[in-house]
């Protein structure tokens, strides 16, 4: 049979591809990758395969441990609440609003501080020296606080939850992009397609915004991790979501009444939400690993 | 040097301006009136009212509200808590060096523990004991405070009984509100229970200190190791080994002293992390500082007081971060030539 090709073809993978390759090559990495993925299922999911409803409890089987326990019983799994409302469909449910809702923060304050930060790294001078000391005064206020005031602004609720914990993570993806971007734009290539009579934004657009995705991915996962811990933080402080809804940070508050009868009510949504974290953190870290492997290569 | 102070203290006021103009906005953001959420008087009569509106400048345009309500920060009237209705300085007074003192003792813990972590991981870098040192980093940074909180009174208190679960100090000892950090009102109280009381307090910072300081600790972990293992790449560590010292004198001498310059730079961008946790933390061991008292005042709904409360503790985490960043530059004199101060 005869060869259409004749001549090798030299394949350059793009930046993304040349990243995920690095990253497969480090198991831990892949372990925290299944784990993401894993949770991403469940988060989709989890109203259709919740074994029981996470909101209605069955009197019956009020404060039931987890099933290897000697009391325990194993149609209930990891226990029941003080209303008998199963553990595990709680948990599974707690998925899609911490986990899921985490999705939700990084996107929107992503998009908005990468336009942001952009356009923020096209300017100079006071401007730009403005919106830096602007930058520097709210990064110094912890994000904790300004998502409380922020809250306290729009009343506790889960949306508004998200909303303020979005607001507050924007100056850092404003800060990162516009670094990123001042960098990149000292660079060769920057200058031949400009020299190409290129406009900033299709420099931007075409040649900036490649080489800056993994990093911006990397920072992603900082801040993803970050927002799971906001929004259970915020939940168990009785701001974020409310009382029937299942979010693991608003799980964990409300078993500490019966913290000595009922402990597994306490550990289990900690547990998870350290499960979430992890996973987070170590995608995260097997970007950075990647990245530097491409770099030292 | 001088130069360096004053580019430094300009932004620094700077700041501070910015964050009255976030807090003077709070005012008409937050839900209800705007000069009762400045005063935080919530039971006025209509001459009162008044009253507040004409001190408040709320009749005239913005830019003299807005220097109405400076003159009033400056003069340390922060209004009144809606809930209590007692000056909110007053409050302040009180319930922030709590909060001083719990964080720089966890700021202190956090040091004490992670830099010398991060320096072995690094000297061992890539082996067993690096992997070891990163994975519990991992691990501290990726719990919830709230819930290590918990388990460190389920365990520490309850279990075990070593430690108190609650509290600053024992309500046993009495002692006399000087300048409000606790260790420093024992020592110059004149009490016969003096020691005992310190022994007291001590027992009772620890716990919540420890919990604050284990996500600190892990940065710090990160950040030593990503310095030593710099320094130990450069070549002044090659030609000091060239002239035949011996390892201990090279890390001692030479490694870590300039490892530590590039740490202390990020000490200040810490703390607000810092203060964040303690905030939290406060709540859940009943810490009397100002985090719990922010956090109660949104239960309340007491917008006077989170208003402020924004206000004084930003000034705090600003202020230990200038006065760190002064540390750095006296340490580090090629930090004083930056043209922009960032």
């Amino acid at each position: 049979m005869a060869r259409d090709k004749i001549y090798l073809e030299e394949v350059f993978p793009s930046p993304f591809m040349q990243l995920w390759s690095g990253f497969r090559k480090t198991p831990v990495a892949m372990l925290g990758f299944y784990c993401f993925m894993f949770l991403v299922v469940l988060a989709i999911f989890s109203p259709i395969i919740v074994p029981y409803n996470p909101i209605d409890g069955n009197l019956d089987m009020i404060l039931l441990p987890p099933s290897w326990h000697e009391d325990g019983d194993v149609s209930y799994l990891l226990g029941t609440d003080e209303l008998g409302r199963d553990m595990l469909s709680r948990l599974m449910y707690g998925t899609s609003l911490t986990f899921g809702l985490s999705f939700v923060v990084v996107i929107v304050s992503l998009v908005i501080g990468v336009v942001i930060g952009s356009l923020s790294a096209l300017t100079k001078g006071i401007k730009s020296s403005f919106l830096n000391h602007c930058l520097d005064v709210i990064l110094s206020i912890p994000s904790l606080l300004l998502a409380i005031i922020i809250v306290a602004i729009l009343g506790p609720g889960i949306s508004n939850t998200v909303l303020a914990v979005a607001i507050v993570f924007i100056p850092q993806f404003i800060h990162i992009t516009r670094y990123a971007v001042k960098e990149e734009f000292r660079k060769d290539y920057v200058l031949a397609s400009r020299l190409d009579g290129a406009s900033n934004f299709r420099i931007l657009y075409y040649s900036i915004f490649p080489n800056i995705v993994e990093r911006l991915m990397s920072q992603a996962t900082l801040v993803q991790s970050a927002a799971i811990l906001d929004i259970a933080t915020l939940g168990f402080l009785g701001l974020g979501a409310q009382i029937p809804l299942p979010e693991w940070g608003a799980i964990l508050a409300n078993g500490l009444e019966r913290f000595y009868i009922a402990p597994w009510t306490v550990y289990l949504p900690g547990l998870a939400i350290l499960f979430a974290v992890v996973a987070t953190n170590l995608v995260g870290e097997g970007i950075r690993h990647a990245l530097k492997l491409r770099k030292e290569s | 040097m001088l130069t360096f102070t004053l580019r430094r203290l300009s932004l620094f006021i700077f700041t501070l301006l910015v964050l009255t103009l976030l807090s003077f906005s709070l005012g008409f953001l937050f839900p209800g009136d705007t000069v009762i959420n400045h005063s935080g008087q919530i039971n006025t009569t209509a001459a009162e009212l008044a009253h507040l509106n004409k001190v408040y400048h709320m009749d005239e345009n913005i830019f003299s509200q807005y220097g109405a309500y400076l003159s009033h920060i400056f003069n340390g009237n922060f209004g009144q808590s809606m809930a209590s209705q007692s000056p909110i300085s007053h409050e302040i007074i009180t319930l922030l060096p709590a909060t001083i003192e719990l964080s720089l003792v966890a700021l202190l813990i956090a040091m004490s523990v992670g830099i010398p972590l991060g320096f072995i991981a690094a000297i061992n870098h890539n082996k067993a004991s690096d992997n070891v040192i990163l994975s519990l980093a991992m691990l501290g940074y990726s719990i919830p405070v709230f819930w290590l909180g918990l388990l460190a009174i389920l365990f520490f208190s309850i279990g075990l009984g070593w430690l108190p679960s609650a509290g600053q100090i024992s309500l046993l000892f009495e002692i006399e509100f000087v300048t409000g950090i606790q260790f420093i009102d024992i020592l110059l109280s004149d009490s016969p229970y003096k020691w005992q009381a310190f022994r007291d307090a001590s027992t009772h910072i620890i716990l919540p200190a420890c919990v604050i300081a284990v996500a600190p600790a892990t940065i710090f972990i990160r950040l030593s190791r990503t310095a030593m293992i710099e320094v130990l790449a450069a070549s002044y560590i090659r030609a000091a080994r060239a002239k035949g010292l011996s390892f201990s004198q090279i890390i001692f001498r030479h490694a870590i002293r300039n490892a530590l310059i590039k740490i202390i730079r990020h000490v200040g961008l810490q703390f607000a992390n810092l203060v964040t946790i303690a905030m939290v933390t406060e709540v859940i061991f009943s810490w009397p500082g100002i985090g719990r008292w922010l956090i109660e005042s949104i239960y309340h709904r007491d917008y006077t007081a989170i208003q402020s409360g924004l206000l004084v503790l930003s000034c705090f985490i600003i202020s230990m971060h200038l006065f760190i960043h002064f540390i750095y530059a006296a340490l580090n004199p090629l930090a004083r030539g930056n043209k922009y101060g960032s």
